[in-house]
């Protein structure tokens, strides 16, 4: 193989993670391995966001070498399913470790055919290498709840090759040749053979760039769902190539204040004509919109029957559908901040409140009656408009137990509840 | 000696009076219990049903348990009622009069020809009627066979195991005492009930033969061993219908009455008595008119104290059928306790909004759909304000025709054929109408609704 094909070698990790999970009433830790690809010499290790989460309490790093170091998280994507972690520079360094740094190729060259090497650690089996080719470069698939629940794939296209990729490939490069990143491992499709996808390096870089400035990368929505036009062209009379189909506009969103509804024809943001026949066509028009800063107002021309109009919306932040997760052990409850998305898409009247994600048998929350997915809206009367208010009472309970009163919501019924110590 | 032998005919004289009472009693009181058969016609079939019906008076009404006519049916759909008596394969017929809100009973009037041979259950009423039947005490009942045997009455025997109000006072059998819509006696031939649909008995049959197969559930649909008191029944006897769809109907406009557990109760102080959450209150209804608002408690009807029941869910029960028994017009006063504060609400009740079957309906046979006019509770169940409303609803999909291969469910919302809006159901069904009609056509377009999403379905026409 050539140098660079060696050097990758030396700069591909694995990783075991260490993460909370808070579903059953409780703190409980898990284990899991996935793999990853060193990017700079002051210790950037990229991988997936379904390896590395906030979730994670405890994240070691395995260089080539076989030599362990902890690492930090910097930031995650859970849209492009990257995340981005920081070795321990200084405890390397102590230890006279030594790491080789990966480079990224251009993912925008390959073609279908092309020889690819999968690098990372599947099942456990560290430092294995596949080999296969591009199988298409442009791959769209969205999927609401791909990375351990949350949203990933609206904004990136992917790479599907047919190295062999297997749990614990994750996080870890697809690279030519020459040894050139051209892609992050990501996932595979379960009982297919060899249908396997990776992010492109291109999205990569971008995240990365993001990631290490501000720790997160921030886009925009105004609520629109995008549908391909597929065979509808004719139909709505369109032009060849013009338009893409809103499938439908989340309720509350701006484009849904603005009027817009599912079934006009979106034809032009700020003047620049969009062209959304085809499924992996949406993400470019979908990064038109995110890559907006939060609170610019976009032009959007639309067609509705006969008429084509204009629409002024001003964006906000998109904000993912999965909230902040906490754990109350002495009620055996554990439950996740109710988000904006969470909110319109089961039309309750505010984002206030959580949402219970799991109960532990014979603990006051289980014996009161709540169950998972009721939305607690109250405590002690007191709205819960923040974790904060959740974490207070439970602190109080934990001092002192009392009967504490709780409202929650089933569907659209409201009910009462006492935690009874 | 002679003195224990007069003693012993007495006895003996007793005995074979009650044991010669019951048969008699049984063939009297056949005489108010009828069989009735009627077809449920949908989009796509014809369907016999057969229920059992108590006569209620000398003009030939029959009351039917609310359970006989499912509730999607609506009473277009019903046709061609028949009345049998018990082993009497001649039928007469029968008309759907509609259905009682508050007791749920269908009522169904016989021909005159039948009518000199019923007997109204009112004849049976034990006299003063006052008394319960004791716990322990033996009850009887009819039960009929079915079409295939002639309706051929049969006879079933309890003990009242318990009795409970459910709001309704609830007699509960050791086993099944009388079929379902059927009454139920004392030992001396008093009314003292009258069978509800069942709670279901249910029997788990499992395979000698196939050990491992998992056991097949029966319900015995077919007799019941639940029972309303005679209290419950005769007060409303006269409740017949104005129409088919039982109007007027009382409208509250407060949505999801939720019941609060013991624990609840007394973190409020509530000790001695119940309440119940408000979800939701319906907007432009009577409940918002006056101020109620979600989240409130009601405490108390008209300064009556809602009652402890058990289980606790009854007080919503009860509290519907506080507003059910009651005529649009009538005032009603609700205590609800708002936060901290107890706060009256004066409600003056309002006429229901028209229900979903009450609504139009047209069966498109080429597209294979219902579609039915959007209702009040159409908008409710969608979380939309009123205003804002206009298309269908698919009411019935056929499967594998047109619109079910495009992938129209039931209940989805039509807001738009062929790219345009309806402004009211004789639109749609104009432009269904005319789509159908055109032999042409290849294909057209539906812009639909289903929880919060919207999709454009392009339905192909062969």
């Amino acid at each position: 193989m050539s140098r660079g094909f060696n050097r990758l070698l030396d700069a591909v990790v694995r990783i075991d993670v260490r993460e909370v999970a808070f579903e059953s009433g409780a703190r409980r830790y898990a284990s899991s391995i996935g793999s990853g690809v060193i990017l700079s010499a002051d210790g950037l290790v990229l991988t997936n966001a379904h390896v590395a989460s906030p979730r994670a309490v405890e994240l070691s790093i395995t260089l080539s070498n076989l030599e362990r170091v902890s690492a930090k998280l910097v930031g995650w994507d859970h849209w492009t399913d990257l995340a981005l972690l920081r070795i321990d520079v200084a405890d390397a360094q102590r230890r006279g470790l030594k790491f080789a740094i990966a480079e990224f190729g251009d993912s925008a060259k390959l073609f279908p055919g092309q020889t690819v090497f999968a690098v990372g650690t599947p099942h456990g089996l560290t430092r294995t290498v596949t080999r296969g080719i591009i199988s298409n470069n442009n791959r769209y698939f969205e999927d609401t709840n791909g990375v351990n629940g949350y949203e990933t794939g609206a904004f990136n296209t992917w790479l599907q090759t047919d190295a062999a990729i297997n749990p614990g490939n994750s996080g870890g490069p697809l690279v030519t040749e020459d040894g050139r990143v051209v892609g992050i491992s990501s996932r595979g499709y379960l009982g297919a053979n060899n249908l396997g996808f990776a992010i492109p390096s291109a999205i990569a870089r971008r995240i990365v760039d993001g990631l290490v400035a501000d720790g997160a990368i921030t886009r925009s929505t105004i609520g629109l769902v995008p549908g391909a036009l597929q065979d509808l062209e004719n139909f709505y009379a369109l032009a060849l190539n013009t338009g893409v189909l809103i499938n439908s506009v989340a309720l509350g969103s701006p484009a849904a204040r603005a009027g817009l509804r599912g079934g006009d024809i979106l034809l032009a943001i700020d003047g620049v004509k969009v062209d959304g026949r085809f499924p992996e066509q949406l993400p470019p028009i979908q990064n038109l919109i995110a890559n907006q800063p939060v609170g610019a107002k976009l032009r959007l021309t639309y067609k509705r029957g006969a008429q084509t109009a204009e629409v002024s919306v001003t964006t906000e932040k998109l904000e993912s559908r999965v909230g902040e997760e906490w754990a109350f052990e002495k009620w055996g409850l554990s439950v996740r901040r109710v988000s904006r998305t969470f909110a319109r898409e089961n039309q309750l009247s505010s984002d206030n409140g959580v949402i219970v994600i799991g109960v532990q048998a014979g603990f006051p929350a289980e014996v009161a009656g709540l169950s998972r997915g009721d939305v607690i809206t109250k405590i002690n009367r007191q709205p819960v408009d923040a974790l904060a208010v959740m974490q207070a009472a439970h602190a109080a309970f934990e001092a002192k137990p009392a009967p504490t009163l709780i409202e929650a919501q089933r569907d659209r019924r409201v009910s009462l509840y006492i935690l009874k110590p | 000696m002679k003195r224990f032998r007069l003693f012993f005919a007495f006895w003996v004289v007793v005995a074979s009076l009650r044991a010669a009472d019951l048969p008699a009693l049984w063939t009297e009181r056949l005489k108010c219990v009828v069989a009735v058969e009627f077809f449920t016609e949908t989009e796509v079939d014809r369907r016999p049903n057969v229920v059992f019906g108590v006569v209620v008076d000398t003009q030939g009404t029959i009351i039917l348990p609310a359970a006989a006519i499912e509730s999607r049916v609506v009473p277009a759909q019903l046709k061609e009622f028949k009345v049998y008596r018990p082993g009497d394969p001649a039928s007469a017929a029968g008309v759907y009069l509609g259905q009682d809100a508050l007791t749920g009973w269908h009522f169904v009037r016989v021909e005159e020809r039948l009518r000199p041979l019923l007997v109204p259950i009112t004849q049976f009423v034990a006299p003063g009627n006052a008394t319960e039947p004791a716990l322990a005490e033996e009850v009887w009942g009819i039960a009929l066979r079915g079409k295939d045997e002639d309706f051929m009455p049969y006879f079933l025997q309890s003990r009242v195991a318990l009795i409970q109000s459910l709001p309704q006072r609830t007699g509960i059998a050791q086993q099944e005492v009388a079929g379902p819509g059927l009454p139920v006696f004392n030992r001396d031939g008093g009314f003292v009930g009258l069978a509800l649909s069942s709670f279901g008995q249910t029997f788990l049959q499992f395979s000698r033969a196939d050990r491992g197969g998992s056991p097949t559930m029966l319900i015995n649909v077919e007799e019941s061993s639940v029972f309303h008191l005679t209290s419950e029944v005769l007060p409303y006897l006269a409740r017949v219908p104005l129409n088919e769809f039982g109007r007027p109907l009382a409208w509250l406009g407060a949505y999801g009455f939720e019941p609060m557990d013991r624990e609840v109760a007394a973190f409020l102080k509530l000790e001695a008595q119940s309440g119940a959450v408000v979800s939701e209150v319906l907007e432009g209804s009577p409940a918002e008119k006056a101020g109620m608002q979600a989240r409130d408690i009601v405490l108390a009807i008209d300064g009556r104290s809602l009652p402890r029941f058990k289980p606790d869910r009854v007080v919503v029960s009860y509290v519907e059928r506080e507003v059910e028994r009651r005529a649009p017009g009538d005032a009603l006063t609700l205590t609800v306790l708002r936060g901290t504060e107890r706060v009256d609400v004066k409600v003056t009740l309002g006429d229901e909004p028209k229900l979903m079957r009450e609504a139009a309906r047209t069966y498109y046979e080429r597209l294979g759909f219902t579609a039915r006019e959007f209702v009040y509770g159409d908008a409710i169940a969608r979380r939309l304000k009123v205003a804002d409303t206009a298309g269908v609803v698919a009411h019935f999909v056929k499967g594998n025709s047109p619109v079910s291969v495009a992938g129209l469910r039931t209940d989805d919302w039509i807001k738009e054929i062929d790219g345009v809006e309806p402004k009211s159901f004789a639109e749609a069904a104009e432009k269904l109408a005319a789509i159908q009609a055109d032999g042409a056509r290849t294909e057209f377009v539906l812009l639909v609704g289903r929880g919060g999403e919207t999709a454009v379905l392009r339905v192909k026409l062969k």
